[in-house]
């Protein structure tokens, strides 16, 4: 059903055109020269050198997260890929040579031309291997195969740019827990977050 | 037919056909009615308990197990529809399943078509009542349990059974089914379970492994994901496949699979690609059983493909190939044109219709140099010529070895589908004496490497065809969406096109249909999925004959 959208009623003032046209002309001048005088206070980012300042549940662009020993934790289950409705994922799984984890991804490719940016991949994923905090909300690249990451690309972060509570960050190595949840790995657990929460992380 | 019986469904009158198990008839009745143990082709077992539902008895109302409770008239039934306590019961049989079940769905090749997570939807208690102190505790396979990071008793997980075959204990549901199946249908019995209670598992004999040319099989009849093939290990998850209708090309009682397909996210995807075949169950046919060997022919189908055109074993484009072979058809003196009973009904009937076209220039051969072995009474043959009886309908004679003898009298051969080199290279070399040697292979075969024109065309998973088994049933194949180079043409509409007639499909068909006259009430409609029995000769010729009447 069409819907009816009345027309914006002017005023006479308004119908006198040149009275709005000089309004218009008065405020680009106001920004003109508060952008000489005062550039620091123009609201306004130099896109895209510069990064804004996100809220911390902001979705930007992904990480993939790592146990103590470095690995991925992603055991390649395809719930993201399965999940995505940009079908911007694409895994290939292959056999882990450690036998308790079995599966692993042989490549895991993220086409961020073609991510939504939903948040669906982080939902979905039953063993917290996928995130989207890192805050980097500017993509800049120079042509299109750029701008798809693979593992090696999601892998890339470090610890120190994510909060001390952050027990799974702090768990990669070069983490303040990274020493702790090696150990505890080397005695057969994979990461110290996983004695915590016992309840749901069988098979990361 | 034998008439339908009346019995009551949560005090509904239905209909269902007598002589079958209560499953059977909820089924037909349309009531979903869960089932681990229970298979249609294998013995029954009872020993899951999922399927209960509620019968009246001459004791009142009781619990029974619906897959071993043959139906009678009058027959009163309560299912999950009608009684809290066919609900409650199962919610409690699914909760002893799950118990020391692993949450391996992540990383288990069978989840998406797993009966334990189906049923746990639509039977399960969908809240966990288990104790995180406690935790798993498997007692089965003492050789292969391990205690893991959380202090869990933990079976074993992928254990190598044999070539072809992974089991996971702690997985495995104890139905039986792989038992049976070994025990029943392959009649070798390898595979057994052992103890008893909780501490059930799965095992081959001391020193033994599972090999069998069927144990693919026991991957399908588990009902979880204790059993899984390695071929498909980790390639794909199964809901991103499709399903292709086919039947096998390499033995000609034409068992019934399923290809299953994934046609990738994005052209050019990595996952683009057959990863499987599935059998399909025929009742007629193979039951739900495939031979490994037919299982795992869709590895053929990237392997060694000829997508273009060859001259003299040199690649050239498809259309060069066509002008090529139409050149040399129209300079041929005489040419020997060999048809083939690995091609569809649709390829024969296009050759058939290029044979007439050049009329006295041309001569057809036919036959197979294959060897033909023995049956084995599960879902083969032994005939590697899928449609021997397709040929035999449309008249196409059983003479190659008269071809190798009669090669002086030809200057030109043309080869449709069918390797001969390769099925008996030493026969073979005689037909080297015919100057021009015209071939169309979906591989880069022995026979296309010494053509002097070779074209490629499509293979069996990507044509939509007929053949005719061994037992005079019509089976029809379905075109897998899934192709190396979509410019390639079934064997049929290369041939036609190089005979001057351009025909779609359903001419192919009419084709088919006007040589054969066993085909008169048969159409693609009436085959459908599994397949149509042909009447005999005799019979057609009989009803001719009343008709004249």
């Amino acid at each position: 059903m069409a819907k009816i959208i009345p027309r914006p009623q002017l005023s006479l003032l308004e119908q006198l055109y040149f009275v709005e046209v000089f309004k218009g002309m008065a405020l680009t001048i106001k920004h003109a020269v508060r952008s000489l005088a005062k550039p620091e206070t123009i609201p306004v980012l130099n896109y895209p050198e510069v990064q804004p300042e996100l809220p911390a549940e902001h979705r930007s662009e992904h990480r993939l997260m790592k146990r103590a020993d470095g690995t991925s934790r992603c055991v390649a289950c395809y719930m993201c890929q399965t999940a995505c409705p940009a079908r911007c994922i694409t895994i290939v799984a292959e056999e882990s040579p450690d036998g308790d984890i079995e599966k692993r991804p042989a490549t895991f490719d993220i086409d961020w031309l073609l991510c939504v940016f939903c948040g669906l991949c982080v939902e979905a994923c039953p063993c917290d291997a996928i995130r989207m905090d890192t805050g980097k909300a500017i993509l800049v690249e120079d042509s299109r195969d750029a701008f798809i990451a693979n593992k090696d690309r999601l892998m890339d972060w470090s610890p120190a740019d994510y909060p001390a509570e952050d027990i799974i960050s702090q768990e990669a190595p070069g983490g303040l827990l990274n020493e702790q949840a090696l150990a505890a790995m080397q005695g057969g657990m994979f990461s110290a977050g996983d004695v915590a929460d016992v309840a749901d992380k069988e098979t990361c | 037919m034998t008439d339908k019986i009346q019995i009551t469904i949560d005090g509904e009158e239905h209909s269902v056909t007598p002589g079958q198990q209560l499953i059977q008839a909820l089924w037909e009745a349309g009531v979903d009615t869960p089932n681990f143990c229970y298979h249609e082709d294998l013995s029954i077992a009872g020993n899951c308990r999922i399927c209960l539902a509620e019968v009246e008895g001459p004791r009142g109302w009781g619990l029974m197990i619906s897959c071993h409770m043959p139906i009678r008239p009058g027959m009163n039934v309560r299912t999950q529809r009608s009684s809290e306590k066919v609900v409650n019961a199962r919610k409690g049989v699914m909760e002893f399943q799950l118990v020391n079940h692993p949450l391996d769905c992540p990383i288990c090749d069978k989840a998406g078509e797993c009966k334990l997570q189906e049923h746990y939807m639509s039977d399960g208690r969908g809240e966990s009542r288990m104790r995180d102190d406690i935790g798993k505790q498997y007692a089965g396979g003492p050789d292969h349990q391990s205690c893991d990071r959380k202090g869990q008793t933990r079976g074993g997980k992928h254990i190598d059974l044999g070539d072809r075959v992974l089991l996971d204990q702690e997985r495995c549901i104890s139905c039986s089914r792989c038992v049976r199946f070994m025990r029943e249908v392959a009649g070798d019995e390898q595979l057994e379970l052992a103890s008893r209670g909780d501490h059930t598992y799965i095992t081959t004999f001391p020193g033994e492994k599972l090999d069998h040319e069927y144990d693919l099989c026991t991957t399908d009849v588990c009902p979880v994901g204790a059993l899984t093939g390695k071929h498909f290990r980790f390639q794909q998850r199964v809901w991103f496949l499709k399903k292709t209708n086919s039947i096998v090309p390499d033995d000609s009682l034409g068992a019934n699979i399923t290809i299953d397909y994934n046609e990738g996210q994005r052209e050019g995807a990595p996952e683009y690609g057959v990863y499987r075949l599935m059998p399909r169950r025929n009742p007629d046919v193979n039951k739900s059983w495939l031979h490994n060997d037919s299982r795992m022919l869709y590895t053929q189908l990237t392997e060694n493909r000829l997508t273009e055109g060859l001259k003299h074993g040199e690649p050239c484009s498809l259309a060069e190939a066509n002008t090529a072979m139409s050149a040399a058809l129209a300079s041929a003196k005489k040419i020997a044109i060999v048809a083939s009973g690995h091609a569809t009904n649709e390829d024969n009937a296009a050759v058939l219709a290029l044979l007439e076209k050049l009329g006295d220039r041309a001569e057809l051969f036919g036959g197979s140099w294959l060897a033909v072995g023995e049956g084995d009474g599960i879902a083969r043959s032994g005939d590697p010529v899928a449609n021997r009886r397709g040929c035999e309908l449309l008249a196409i004679p059983d003479n190659l070895d008269q071809l190798c003898e009669r090669v002086a009298e030809f200057d030109c051969l043309l080869t449709v589908g069918h390797d001969l080199w390769a099925a008996d290279a030493e026969k073979a070399v005689a037909l080297e004496g015919i100057s021009e040697r015209l071939v169309f292979s979906a591989w880069k075969d022995a026979t296309a490497s010494r053509a002097t024109v070779a074209m490629g065309v499509r293979a069996w998973a990507e044509v939509r065809g007929t053949m005719v088994n061994c037992n005079d049933r019509i089976q029809m194949l379905q075109a897998c969406p899934i192709c190396p180079n979509d410019e390639l043409m079934s064997i049929w509409e290369a041939v036609s096109e190089l005979s001057g007639v351009e025909w779609d499909s359903a001419a192919a068909w009419k084709a088919v249909k006007a040589r054969v006259p066993q085909l008169a009430d048969v159409s693609y409609r009436s085959i459908g999925a599994l397949g149509q029995q042909l009447v005999s000769e005799a019979a057609v010729a009989a009803s001719a004959e009343s008709a004249e009447v």
